[in-house]
């Protein structure tokens, strides 16, 4: 079953941005035609992330034919380690979520070993919110996976944001350097650089993200439904390389 | 046939030629001319990605061949390195004069120019002679951001000045808000990509000033104009931002 996966939503309240309650995260996938949804806690509003987390899990135990849910955790604090244990090992959620914009880190800082070690024992994938300048870069997340290749590292937004394509070298040399990286297609620049990648490093290296309720869900499918592609190339951006990342 | 049909008269407002091997942009105009034919597209507003005369010295008569080969088709905007100021006046009078082009493009990223620097304001001024657009590449990096474009605004009302990206991916509020305040300021939709914000913006400055864009061919045209139909607008402002907007500035640039 091939189907759609979005691989990246935000549920719950949001510091920083649009929220999205459950009813919406739950709702709004039917109408874009997307069968699973990958989700995560958005910044709460008391900046803590455990009740997020639980949310996340809740929702997903009660619909898991349509949500999976992946941990968030903040490196700066010092029981980041133990709550991605919690998350994975109590909350049965499904992978690593690391925003060093929203959180304030490096993504390459020696302080967010520890989680990326407590991700590696368990073999569970890593979610970066990319292209931030100073804090998540294509190459510093690459920097991060040379040094975990056991892992794979998701890069939201084709590994970067800019509208005038200055960062698309740079994203190209972390799926170079880094086999174990691949880019979410979020707000991409220039479709164009998605179909070059997927020709250039194969289709397993990209993956369909609505990133709702920030990016317009139904809309973000559109760059991959109207790629200029190959059928099965489509299918593995809609939903196989998600599926193999996240082992849904 | 257009993808939406009571809309037949759709023109891309944003639009290039050109070939850039390091960035591995090689888009000749026979590519451009196929994805507005795939998007029912009447015409196109094009320009290069190199600035004439540096860093490309050949790029104006690269542009007017393109133009004279698919004239029905595709309107040039002449895209200059602001620096060149003794030469300045007399390339846009040839651009807009002697071939026919109807606007100038600008990319701060690309010049290293402020659009608040006496430059830019001077090539402002030579365009608002003519009554010609000036699009600016309006994104999230130094120099291009809506409040930096709306100081060049705000120095040289009598110019038409449109945001390109309307603020990328991070400056779409700062654009909206700008648009709003300068009334010489128009919002065009290419590669931005929240539909929301489309509908916001016509609500917030009306549907006359903004323009629908893909940055096409690397961003498709045809998926660009799903944008904007996926910003909810009335028919009427649909039709004014897929075309009828960018005829009506167009018209007005004197030769």
């Amino acid at each position: 079953m091939i189907g759609t996966v979005d691989a990246l939503a935000f549920a719950g309240p949001n510091l920083f941005g649009p929220a999205q309650t459950e009813n919406e995260l739950l709702s709004g996938p039917g109408a874009a035609g997307i069968d699973l949804t990958v989700a995560v806690t958005g910044r709460p509003l008391d900046y803590r992330l455990e009740a997020g987390n639980d949310g996340v899990a809740a929702c997903a135990a009660e619909h898991p034919e349509s949500v999976r849910g992946l941990a968030r955790v903040d490196p700066n604090r010092p029981d980041a380690a133990a709550e991605l244990r919690r998350c994975l090992e109590t909350l049965r959620l499904s992978g690593l979520f690391l925003h060093p914009w929203e959180e304030v880190f490096q993504i390459n800082d020696p302080r967010v070993g520890p989680v990326l070690r407590v991700a590696a024992e368990s073999g569970c994938p890593v979610v970066v919110a990319a292209g931030h300048p100073w804090v998540s870069e294509p190459l510093q997340i690459a920097d991060v996976a040379c040094r975990h290749p056991e892992t794979t590292f998701v890069l939201t937004n084709g590994g970067q944001f800019n509208i005038s394509g200055l960062g698309q070298t740079d994203a190209r040399l972390a799926l170079e350097r880094a086999a174990n990286t691949v880019l979410t297609t979020t707000g991409v620049y220039r479709q164009d650089f998605i179909e070059s990648v997927v020709g250039e490093f194969g289709a397993h290296r990209v993956m369909y993200a609505g990133g709702s309720p920030h990016f317009d869900r139904s809309y973000e499918l559109l760059r991959v439904t109207e790629a200029s592609l190959p059928p099965d190339d489509r299918d593995m951006l809609r939903a196989g390389t998600a599926r193999a990342v996240f082992g849904l | 046939m257009s993808i939406l049909p009571d809309v037949d008269d759709i023109l891309d407002g944003h639009t290039h030629v050109d070939e850039v091997p390091a960035l591995g942009w090689i888009d000749p105009p026979g590519k451009l001319v196929a994805l507005l034919d795939e998007a029912g597209i009447r015409q196109a507003v094009v320009m290069t990605y190199t600035e004439y005369p540096g860093y490309n010295p050949q790029a104006l008569d690269y542009l007017a061949q393109v133009v004279g080969r698919y004239p029905d088709r595709l309107i040039g905007f002449v895209r200059v390195h602001p620096w060149y100021q003794e030469e300045m006046p007399r390339i846009i009078d040839r651009a807009l004069g002697e071939l026919g082009m109807k606007g100038v493009k600008l990319h701060p990223v690309g010049t290293l120019d402020h659009p608040a620097g006496p430059s830019t304001l001077r090539v402002l001024e030579l365009a608002a002679e003519r009554n010609a657009p000036v699009l600016f590449h309006c994104g999230d990096e130094p120099m291009t951001t809506p409040l930096a474009i709306a100081e060049a605004a705000r120095r040289v009302p009598e110019a038409t000045v449109i945001l390109g990206h309307m603020g990328g991916f991070f400056h779409v509020r700062e654009a909206i808000e700008v648009a709003e305040r300068l009334p010489n300021v128009v919002l065009e939709t290419s590669a931005m990509p929240y539909p929301a914000a489309i509908r916001e913006a016509v609500q917030r400055i009306g549907a006359d000033r903004v323009i629908y864009g893909s940055d096409g061919p690397g961003c498709p045209p045809r998926l660009e104009i799903r944008k904007v139909i996926a910003a909810g607008l009335d028919t009427e402002a649909q039709r004014a931002v897929l075309g009828a907007n960018m005829r009506r500035l167009l018209a007005a640039v004197r030769a």
